[in-house]
């Protein structure tokens, strides 16, 4: 039976976005989806159409041309994007995120500059924190952007940058001061222009999973920015905007934990209902019941926290505690769910002729990436010793 | 250039729906609505939306009206035509169309169309994934009294007239008739568009105009049926399988043989 895309979303025009990118996912992305990702190949065609819908203006201001819809709406989308393709919703991630940090925290100049280009978009938007020796522990970059008159001197290397080849502009998290206590107070954001002299984007690395979106180093030798290009205009505030901005990415990651565990739980229960052994359907059999009832409440569970961080969002509230839950909780049940679909699939689960195959390659980022469910917890636990201080 | 268009759009159950799932009462000649399976906009209705479009935006300017008639719509599917990019709605929502024959959906829209003032072309799907009798649109031609171009694979218009290419099982025939004229589509004329986030947006602002009979001055004998369904069932197909056994391949070749043209189907 068809299930409601749109399933527990309040908001009515988040509702109606939801169901029609759900029939998008149905009829262009679910047939060609293994296709492309086997052979590791950018789908130009489905990015074509996810812009043409108008996806990257999703979040960006009504008077920049974009189309500021809700968060819940944004967290519907890329659930049903990661039900076809987990991939696709990684293309907007680091897009989104971006242009959210440049509305919330850039200069007027920034927003004017590069909001209005993100919409169409002109231009894709990457995410550049982690170095070959700075992952979880953000603070301990070592990128450096040193003062030269109007402009800064980048230099330093970066690693694991989603979408580094097609992306127009980078936000890069660098050092302007290196030794401060604590460490953050000396961390800038700037925003790159690809081209820029001295900035040079490197090799595509061999994933897993995650194909067809290409994740990339970055080398920058004395990469001449202007001091302009400091989100925000003045130094400092890096760190926390580029940390709130990873807010949004949390809720896309949540969000296509789900989407994965929801395209892996109907596969499953499809295949359940026509696999007959022992004389009868597997799904017939107590056990796989069981299975099936578990899978489908966790799925629900990761649901209701992934909207339910959205819509805190949306009211403006903090939400680092909700969106560190439902990344971790959705990311941990779409890994769970894989798995366990695997089992229900039998052998024809682990040949690459079903999809099934790809959602278990893809489960394990999600678990990493973002901030790793160890990050996740260490964010929960601090919010929650905070509020239950005695 | 400026053209008025109205589409002729219908809710029809999704034929998507499992087979499984669907069911129909031979007592009251009704099939029974499926649980949980919203309807949808019939799909050669929304080729017909498309076309359209693509004629309203060819010619710079006009407008294209979605136009409905049933007892019971679903705002939220029916709200798709506005999405992908029409600019009004008119729905003729009334507990006496739940049953309307071909006749009385004539009557009901031709009086719907007649009110909605000038217009150059009519839309419709060349038929409903319901019924799949094709019966309106041609009677609505006859009605209004305008030139009726079926299965049209390609629609032009120039002045005062349109040209179509009608698709038939061996290749096409190329018609042209006056304006206002009728044309009916089918998925040949190209897919229906994706709406756009914005266009769902825009579509939100937008109200459809719900009429009942009584605003277009319709009486319940006018909707009368003229054609009665005598029996409602779905077919029973039974299988039988038989296992032809022979001393060896080639034996049971030439009994499987044997058998095949007993039945004469060699
Ligand atoms: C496919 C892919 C795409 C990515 N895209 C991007 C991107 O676009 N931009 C970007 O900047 N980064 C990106 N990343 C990087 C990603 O965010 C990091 O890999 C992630 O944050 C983990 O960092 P790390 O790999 O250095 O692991 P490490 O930090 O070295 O962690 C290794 C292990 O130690 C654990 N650990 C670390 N610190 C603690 C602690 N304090 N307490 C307990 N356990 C701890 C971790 O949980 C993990 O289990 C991407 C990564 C991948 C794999």
């Amino acid at each position: 039976m068809p299930r409601d895309h749109a399933a527990d979303i309040l908001d009515p025009i988040a509702k109606e976005v939801v169901n029609n990118v759900g029939v998008w996912v149905d009829k262009e992305v679910v047939p060609v989806a293994s296709e492309f990702e086997h052979a590791d190949e950018f789908p130009e065609p489905l990015v074509n159409g996810m812009a043409e819908m108008g996806l990257f203006a999703i979040k960006i201001p009504e008077q920049y041309g974009g189309l500021d819809l809700s968060f819940e709406c944004y967290a519907g989308v890329c659930i049903e994007l990661a039900r076809g393709w987990m991939s696709l919703a990684g293309v907007l991630n680091t897009h989104v995120l971006v242009a959210w940090a440049i509305n919330a925290y850039g200069t007027e100049e920034q927003k004017e500059n590069y909001l209005r280009r993100m919409v169409e978009p002109e231009i894709r938007a990457a995410l550049s924190i982690t170095e070959p020796d700075a992952g979880s522990d953000a603070q301990a970059i070592k990128t450096q952007a040193r003062r030269d008159g109007d402009d800064y001197l980048i230099s330093g290397q970066k690693m694991w940058v989603t979408n580094g080849q097609r992306a127009g502009v980078y936000l890069v998290l660098t050092k302007t001061e290196m030794d401060t206590t604590p460490p953050h107070k000396g961390i800038s954001a700037f925003l790159v222009d690809a081209g820029t002299e001295g900035f040079t984007v490197g090799r595509k690395l061999e994933k897993l999973g995650y194909k067809g979106v290409e994740t990339t180093e970055l080398s920058f030798e004395n990469a001449r920015v202007p001091a302009l290009n400091i989100l925000g205009g003045s130094e400092g505030s890096g760190f926390q905007h580029v940390m709130s901005a990873l807010e949004v990415g949390r809720i896309n990651v949540a969000s296509r934990g789900v989407g994965v565990a929801q395209a892996a739980f109907e596969d499953s229960i499809h295949y359940a209902q026509q696999r007959t052994a022992f004389g009868k359907p597997i799904a017939q059999h107590q056990a796989q019941q069981l299975r099936l009832a578990e899978m489908a409440t966790k799925i629900r569970a990761a649901r209701l926290l992934t909207f339910d961080a959205a819509r805190k969002k949306d009211a403006g509230q903090r939400t680092d505690l909700d969106a560190g839950m439902a990344k971790l909780y959705a990311t941990e049940v779409a890994q769970e769910v894989v798995l366990e679909a695997m089992r229900i699939h039998g052998g024809v689960g682990y040949s690459n002729e079903l999809p099934l195959e790809r959602y278990y390659r893809d489960a394990p980022v999600m678990v990493i990436a973002e901030g790793t469910s160890d990050i996740q917890k260490l964010v929960i636990a601090r919010n929650l010793l905070r509020e239950y201080q005695i | 250039m400026s053209i008025n268009i109205i589409v002729c759009a219908k809710q029809v159950m999704d034929p998507e729906t499992p087979s499984s799932a669907f069911s129909v009462d031979s007592d009251i000649k009704q099939v029974t609505p499926v649980q949980g399976i919203p309807p949808v906009v019939n799909g050669f209705c929304e080729n017909a939306v498309e076309a359209a479009l693509q004629i309203r935006e060819a010619a710079g300017g006009g407008t294209v009206t979605v136009l409905s008639v049933g007892n019971e719509f679903v705002m939220d599917v029916m709200k798709k035509p506005l999405s992908m990019g029409a600019d009004s709605m008119i729905l003729i929502q009334d507990q006496l169309c739940e049953n309307l024959d071909a006749l009385g959906t004539v009557n009901v829209l031709s009086a719907a169309i007649t009110r909605a003032g000038e217009f150059d072309l009519i839309l419709c799907g060349q038929q409903a994934s319901d019924w799949d009798n094709a019966h309106v649109p041609l009677g609505l031609s006859e009605t209004l009294g305008i030139p009726c171009l079926t299965e049209a694979k390609n629609i032009e218009i120039g002045d005062d007239s349109v040209t179509v290419n009608s698709s038939r099982t061996d290749g096409y025939e190329v018609f042209e008739a006056n304006l206002p004229a009728l044309i009916t589509v089918n998925n040949e004329i190209g897919e229906p568009r994706y709406p756009t986030l914005r266009g769902i947006m825009q579509a939100s602002r937008k109200t459809p105009e719900i009429l009942s009979l009584s605003d277009l001055g319709l009486s319940e004998d006018q909707m009368a049926p003229a054609m009665a369904l005598s029996d409602l069932y779905i077919p029973v197909s039974e299988a039988q399988c038989e296992i032809i056994e022979g001393e060896d391949d080639a034996d049971s070749g030439r009994l499987l043989a044997l058998k095949l043209r007993e039945a004469k189907i060699i």
